[in-house]
């Protein structure tokens, strides 16, 4: 019972985290539409570099 | 010394939350009373220095474009792991920070820190810079719940949050007659937040100013 | 369906989740400067909380429970959450630059933010049937977009305005935001 139930955690788990994954992925290669190359959000309320819209990904 | 000038900054120039307005969402909410924050300030300083040091340990092994979504699932393991910890051994302070201990996962501190410092350098340094980060935000949620305890009840109260019962601390300071019950609430805590950004903002100024005399000084 | 209601107008007005919970308080800080990322930004979240919402409902009572995984509900809350946001960014890359360009730039400022996960976490912790969870995950993220908009046509004044200078920027933002609150407290009345 113990075992089904961990192998059950580490499936539900891997799974998530290959979705995640591929979508990311995914979303990267997509190109964005034409014009809209330059875009930025308008945000400056914190200095956290996890955001990806931070200005410190600008490389 | 290049560390420990980190670490300083971590302290009071770039603090955390007041320099850096990051994790704003958790000082604001738990900084009701001094227990809180001091139970909060130790949960965040143990995911920061045991996320900083994993991430930083694998830093060279995980691909460069999937690192945001790696530093995801490793931080909410962790989160998820005190979480459970805190529900067993201080379940009143679990009641307490309610639904802000699983909000650590997206506290901005955490994940940030990860990405810009983790990331690039060695393990130990990494747990250095989470204790002082971890620490900074400390000092902050503790400054502002004293200041909104006290003036909120008069009354400082600490207890050991693993036993209830136990008091550490019990002190009036202001009578109750005198007490402002406003800064209990939220427009207290916006209230609070901002005079204490404004005042390490003019800090800041200052001592900038007089680093800048120094240098012309030099000249 | 009065409780509905009730729960709804709490959800937006009341129980406030910027004023009261303190939550989203990144965006509201960050994008709050004009009003039309307001909006966008707005209307970005609204669309992510309520599709989360119904997905991680979903899965917590679909996947985890049957399996007694309920432990893992905060790793499979976040993942799905980013990947949502992942998706939906794809998606509206490849269907409509103009929604892109209102919207999609904000997406990945949603990945983080504390609403989107409070959101999931209190449908679970609060045990709301569907009824429930549907009305409470649309009437927060629009009192969240509601306060960001009002917020935003605040601050475009606050520019202009003589603040003295170790208020500017973030501390004056954060006192207007505690008018507010007391002006949005006094909707307790109501229910």
């Amino acid at each position: 019972m113990e075992l089904k139930s961990a192998l059950g955690a580490i499936v539900v788990f891997g799974s998530l985290v290959g979705v995640y994954i591929t979508l990311y992925k995914l979303n990267k290669k997509t190109p964005l539409p034409p014009g809209c190359e330059d875009l930025k959000a308008d945000c400056e309320g914190c200095h956290d570099y996890a955001c990806t819209n931070n200005p410190h990904h600008e490389r | 010394m290049n560390r420990f000038e980190n670490f300083k900054a971590g302290l009071i120039k770039d603090n955390p939350v007041f320099g850096l307005y990051l994790g704003i969402c958790s000082t604001l909410a738990i900084t009701t009373t001094v227990n809180n924050a001091i139970g909060m300030g130790a949960a965040v300083i143990m995911v920061l220095v045991l996320s900083n040091m994993i991430i930083s340990a694998i830093r060279k092994i995980v691909p460069d474009d999937i690192r945001i979504p790696v530093f995801i699932v490793i931080i909410a393991t962790l989160v998820k792991i005190i979480q459970m910890l805190i529900e067993a051994y201080a379940p009143a302070l679990n009641t307490s920070l309610g639904v802000f201990i699983p909000l650590i996962v997206v506290n901005c501190i955490i994940l940030g820190r990860a990405e810009a410092f983790a990331s690039k350098h060695g393990v130990l340094d990494s747990a250095l810079d989470g204790i002082g980060m971890g620490l900074g935000y400390t000092v902050a949620v503790i400054a502002m719940s004293f200041i909104r305890e006290v003036l909120s009840t008069g009354i400082l109260n600490i207890v050991n949050p693993f036993n209830d019962a136990q008091v550490w601390l019990n002190v009036t300071l202001i009578p109750a007659d005198y007490t402002i019950p406003l800064f209990n609430s939220p427009v207290g805590a916006f209230i609070t937040f901002a005079l204490l950004a404004a005042a390490l903002s003019a800090y800041k100024t200052h001592a900038d100013k007089k680093a800048e005399a120094k240098a012309k000084e030099v000249k | 369906m009065s409780e509905l209601i009730t729960l709804f107008v709490t959800s937006v007005l009341i129980n406030n989740v910027v004023l009261n919970q303190f939550l989203g308080m990144c965006p509201f800080m960050g994008v709050s400067k004009k009003r039309s990322s307001a909006i966008g930004m707005g209307l970005a979240v609204i669309f992510v909380i309520v599709v989360a919402a119904l997905i991680t409902y979903a899965i917590y009572y679909w996947i985890l429970v049957p399996l007694n995984l309920q432990y893992m509900d905060l790793i499979a809350f976040i993942l799905v959450i980013a990947s949502l946001v992942q998706l939906t960014e794809m998606f509206i890359k490849k269907t409509s630059p103009a929604l892109y360009k209102s919207l999609g730039v904000y997406l990945p400022l949603i990945t983080t933010n504390c609403v989107v996960l409070n959101v999931c976490l209190v449908n679970i912790s609060n045990s709301y049937d569907f009824a429930h969870m549907l009305v409470y995950s649309i009437g927060t993220p629009i009192g969240f977009a509601l306060v960001l908009y009002i917020f935003s046509t605040i601050r475009e004044r606050l520019d202009i305005a003589n603040v003295p200078n170790p208020l500017k920027g973030n501390p004056i933002a954060m006192i207007v935001a505690a008018i507010m609150a007391m002006a949005f407290s006094g909707f307790a009345g109501i229910v």
